[in-house]
C-alpha cells in the first residue's frame, strides 16, 4: 500500500521544500503556469453558455488542475518554501478521500455524500450566513434559530460576531478568543431553542480567524462536537502558513472532519474564468493533502462584483464542479455570495442562479453570503431557505436545462450587478418574534416564486 | 523617431510588457541620454501604467499583469525619481500601506498598491499582518501623507480603528490621512472610526488618495 500524506509529512515538506519568495511563487510560478495549462488543454469560456455541457472540457479542466498542483505545489508563507507532491501522492489522496461522511447527532445526524453531474440526490445544504458580520448576541441567535428551522437544513454556517462585551473584536487578542467561544455557545443554544439539538455546525468557528481563538473555542465545554465540521480557510493561491496548520493539527486531534475553504478570485492570480476553474480544481486536491481535508468548500468570488452570480462566475462554478464530480468522489460544497441584499427579488434570483450552477454540476451547497457578505446584520433566514429550496428543486436537472434556466435568471439581474439594491437589514424584513419574514418580504418572495414558476421551477408554496 | 522618442517608447513598452528588466534598461538609457526625468515619467511611464490600470478595470488583464506592470513602473521610478528637483510634480504623495494586524489576506492590498503606483504615488508596501505601531512608525519615517489599511475579515477591521486611535493618542493624526478598505469595510465604518475615506474599489481608493494628495 502506498504512503498516505499526513500532517507530519506536510511539515517536513514545508520545512524542506524549495525556497522561494511569496511574490515569485504567485507571479512567476503560479500565474504563468495556470495560463500554460489553460492553453495546453484548450479550455475556453463560452459567454453564451454559462452552464457548459462539454464532458471532454470538464475532464481537461480536471487534468489541468492536477498538473498545476503537480508542477507548482502549495506555498508555505511561514517557511518561505513550496510544498510539492508526486502524482502518486495526489492520485492516492483522491482515491482515499471519503465519498460519504456523517455529521450531526441523534435525529439530526445525516450523511454528506458525493454527487454526480445531474444527480437526483439533493445537495447537502449547509445553510446560514457564511461567516457574515453580526453585531450582537441577539442578532446571532435570531439568525441561527431561523437557519435551524429551515426544513432542508443539514448543517449550519453561522455568522461571525463582531463585538464582545461592547468592544469590537481584535484579531488574535482575548477579544477574539472570547468572541469565538461565544460563537460556539450561542450557535448550539440557538439550535437547542428550536429543537434541533443534534444539528452540526460546519463553519467552526466563523469568529475565529486566529489559530489560538480556534483552539480555545473548541474546548468541549463550549459545545462543539467532533460531529461538527471544522472549516479552515486557505490563502489564495494555494498558500498555507503555520497558523493554519496549527488549526489542522488541533482539529485532527479532536477527530473532526476538516473542510478547507478556498476562494481563488476570478480576475486574481489565476486570471480569467478558464484559469480560475483550473485553479479551483487544483485547490481541491491541495486541500485534501495540505489541509488534510475530508470535504471541500470552494467559494470563488468575482473580483469586480464580489459575488458568485455574474455570468463568468456561473461558468466557473459549473465547470469546476463538473470537473470534480466527473473525476473524483470528493465531497465539495460551493459557497455563494450575492450582490443584492435581503427583501429584493434580485438577491433571490442571484442565489438561485449560483445554486443551480453548483447543484447540477454535482456539488452540494453552502448558502450564503448576502450583499457581498460585508454589511452587519444584512441577512435573514429567508435567503438560505430559498437557496435550499432551489437546490432541491434542480437536483436531477440536465445541464442543458440548467443552462436555459440560468440564462433566464441572468436576464433578471445581470444588468443591475454594477449597482445592486442593498435591500433591508435583518429586523427591517424579518419578524423575530413570529420567526418569519415581514409582510413586505413575504410579498417579494411570492413574486419571486411566481417568476421561478414561469421559468419552469415550482418551489414550495409559501405559507 | 528621435532618440528621445525611442526611449519614451521603450519605457512604455517595458511597462506594457510587464518587464522590470526592460524598464530599468530604458530608465538607464533615458538618464544616459539626458532625457528630462520628468518627461520620462510623464510621457513614458505614466501613459503606459494608466493604460494598464484601465485594462485591469475592464478585466481585460488580471491581477498578475497589474502587479508585474506596477513592479516595472517602480523599478524605473527608483532610478528616475531621485533625479527630479525637490518640489517637482513628478511624484505624488507617499502612501504606506498594508494589511492590518492579525490579517494575512493580501490580494486587495496588492490591487490597491498597484493601482496607486499606476496613479503615480510612491507606495511603500508593508505587507500583511502589520502591527498598528508599524503603520505609524513607517508613515513617520517616510513622511507619508497617507496610510492605507486593508482588512478582509469582520474580525480584523477593528485594527483599522486602532491605527487612527494611535495617531490621535500620539498627537500625529493631522500628519497622516488614513484610508481604509477591504471586504467588510463600509463608508459607515470609515466614518465611525474617523478615517479619511473608504475605498470600496481600487479605483475609488486612488481617487481618494488623489484628493488627499492635492489637499482638496
Amino acid at each position: 500500500m502506498s504512503h498516505m500524506v499526513q500532517i507530519l509529512d506536510i511539515m517536513e515538506k514545508a520545512l524542506n521544500g524549495k525556497p522561494m519568495s511569496e511574490t515569485d511563487y504567485q507571479l512567476k510560478v503560479f500565474a504563468p503556469k495556470v495560463q500554460e495549462k489553460v492553453r495546453e488543454h484548450r479550455i475556453k469560456f463560452d459567454r453564451e453558455n454559462p452552464i457548459p455541457q462539454d464532458n471532454s472540457m470538464a475532464d481537461e479542466v480536471f487534468e489541468a488542475g492536477l498538473e498545476l498542483l503537480l508542477d507548482v505545489g502549495a506555498f508555505c508563507t511561514s517557511s518561505g518554501r513550496t510544498i510539492t507532491f508526486t502524482e502518486q501522492e495526489i492520485r492516492e489522496s483522491l482515491r482515499r478521500a471519503p465519498s460519504k461522511l456523517y455529521f450531526g447527532e441523534g435525529r439530526d445526524k445525516k450523511a454528506l455524500v458525493a454527487r454526480a453531474v445531474g444527480d437526483k440526490t439533493p445537495p447537502w445544504c449547509l445553510l446560514g450566513a457564511g461567516g457574515g458580520p453580526c453585531s450582537s448576541d441577539k442578532s446571532f441567535l435570531t439568525l441561527v434559530e431561523g437557519y435551524a428551522e429551515i426544513p432542508e437544513t443539514d448543517a449550519i454556517t453561522t455568522p461571525a460576531l463582531t463585538r464582545v462585551g461592547g468592544m469590537r473584536v481584535r484579531p488574535a487578542s482575548p477579544l477574539e478568543v472570547l468572541a469565538a467561544q461565544r460563537n460556539a455557545v450561542l450557535a448550539r443554544e440557538a439550535c437547542n431553542r428550536v429543537g434541533r439539538q443534534g444539528i452540526p455546525i460546519m463553519n467552526s468557528l466563523a469568529t475565529a480567524e486566529s489559530d489560538i481563538a480556534f483552539a480555545a473555542a473548541l474546548h468541549p465545554k463550549f459545545g462543539m462536537r467532533d460531529s461538527d465540521g471544522y472549516m479552515i480557510c486557505c490563502m489564495d493561491p494555494m498558500k498555507v502558513d503555520f497558523a493554519r496548520l496549527n488549526k489542522v493539527a488541533v482539529a485532527l486531534s479532536l477527530g473532526g472532519h476538516i473542510g478547507m475553504c478556498f476562494g481563488p478570485l476570478l480576475g486574481g492570480y489565476a486570471g480569467g474564468p478558464e484559469g480560475t476553474a483550473v485553479s479551483n480544481v487544483a485547490h481541491h486536491m491541495m486541500g485534501v493533502l495540505t489541509y488534510q481535508s475530508s470535504w471541500l468548500l470552494p467559494f470563488t468570488i468575482h473580483l469586480r462584483y464580489v459575488a458568485s452570480s455574474p455570468r463568468d462566475m456561473l461558468w466557473v462554478i459549473s465547470t469546476m464542479g463538473q470537473a470534480i464530480s466527473r473525476n473524483t468522489h470528493l465531497l465539495s460544497l460551493n459557497l455563494n455570495y450575492t450582490t443584492a441584499g435581503p427583501c429584493t427579488p434580485m438577491c433571490l434570483f442571484e442565489t438561485s442562479a449560483s445554486v443551480t450552477a453548483a447543484v447540477t454540476a454535482g456539488l452540494s451547497i453552502e448558502s450564503l453570503g448576502v450583499a457581498t457578505n460585508k454589511h452587519e446584520d444584512r441577512t435573514t433566514p429567508v435567503e438560505p431557505r430559498i437557496s435550499a429550496e432551489v437546490g432541491h428543486a434542480v437536483a436531477g436537472m440536465k445541464l442543458a436545462d440548467a443552462n436555459e434556466l440560468v440564462k433566464g435568471l441572468l436576464k433578471k439581474y445581470e444588468s443591475k450587478l454594477n449597482e445592486p439594491p442593498l435591500g433591508k437589514s435583518l429586523y427591517e424584513c424579518w419578524n423575530a418574534e413570529a420567526r418569519k419574514p415581514t409582510k413586505e418580504y413575504h410579498g417579494v418572495i411570492m413574486r419571486y416564486k411566481r417568476a421561478m414558476a414561469d421559468l419552469g421551477i415550482d418551489l414550495r408554496p409559501e405559507a | 523617431m528621435s532618440a528621445d522618442e525611442k526611449i519614451l517608447k521603450d519605457l512604455q513598452k517595458a511597462v506594457l510588457g510587464y518587464d522590470s528588466k526592460a524598464a530599468v534598461s530604458a530608465a538607464k538609457a533615458a538618464i544616459a541620454a539626458k532625457v528630462d526625468p520628468l518627461l520620462a515619467i510623464e510621457k513614458g511611464l505614466m501613459p503606459a501604467i494608466e493604460k494598464v490600470g484601465d485594462q485591469f478595470e475592464k478585466m481585460e488583464i488580471y491581477l498578475p499583469e497589474l502587479m508585474l506592470a506596477g513592479d516595472a513602473m517602480k523599478s524605473a521610478l527608483a532610478l528616475l525619481l531621485p533625479l527630479l528637483p525637490k518640489g517637482s510634480k513628478g511624484a505624488k504623495a507617499t502612501v504606506v500601506m498594508g494589511t492590518v494586524q492579525g490579517d494575512v489576506h493580501e490580494i486587495g492590498k496588492n490591487i490597491v498598491a498597484s493601482m496607486l503606483m499606476a496613479g503615480g504615488f510612491n507606495v511603500i508596501d508593508l505587507g500583511v499582518d502589520v502591527k498598528t505601531i508599524t503603520f505609524v512608525d513607517e508613515a513617520e519615517r517616510n513622511s507619508a501623507k497617507i496610510i492605507g489599511a486593508s482588512a478582509l475579515m469582520a474580525s480584523t477591521i477593528g485594527s483599522q480603528k486602532d491605527i487612527i486611535d494611535y495617531l490621535v493618542a500620539s498627537g500625529k493624526r493631522k500628519k497622516h490621512a488614513v484610508l481604509v478598505g477591504g471586504g467588510p469595510t463600509t463608508k459607515e465604518w470609515a466614518k465611525e472610526i474617523g478615517a479619511d475615506g473608504c475605498g470600496m474599489t481600487a479605483v475609488e481608493a486612488v481617487k481618494l488618495a488623489n484628493r488627499i494628495s492635492k489637499g482638496t
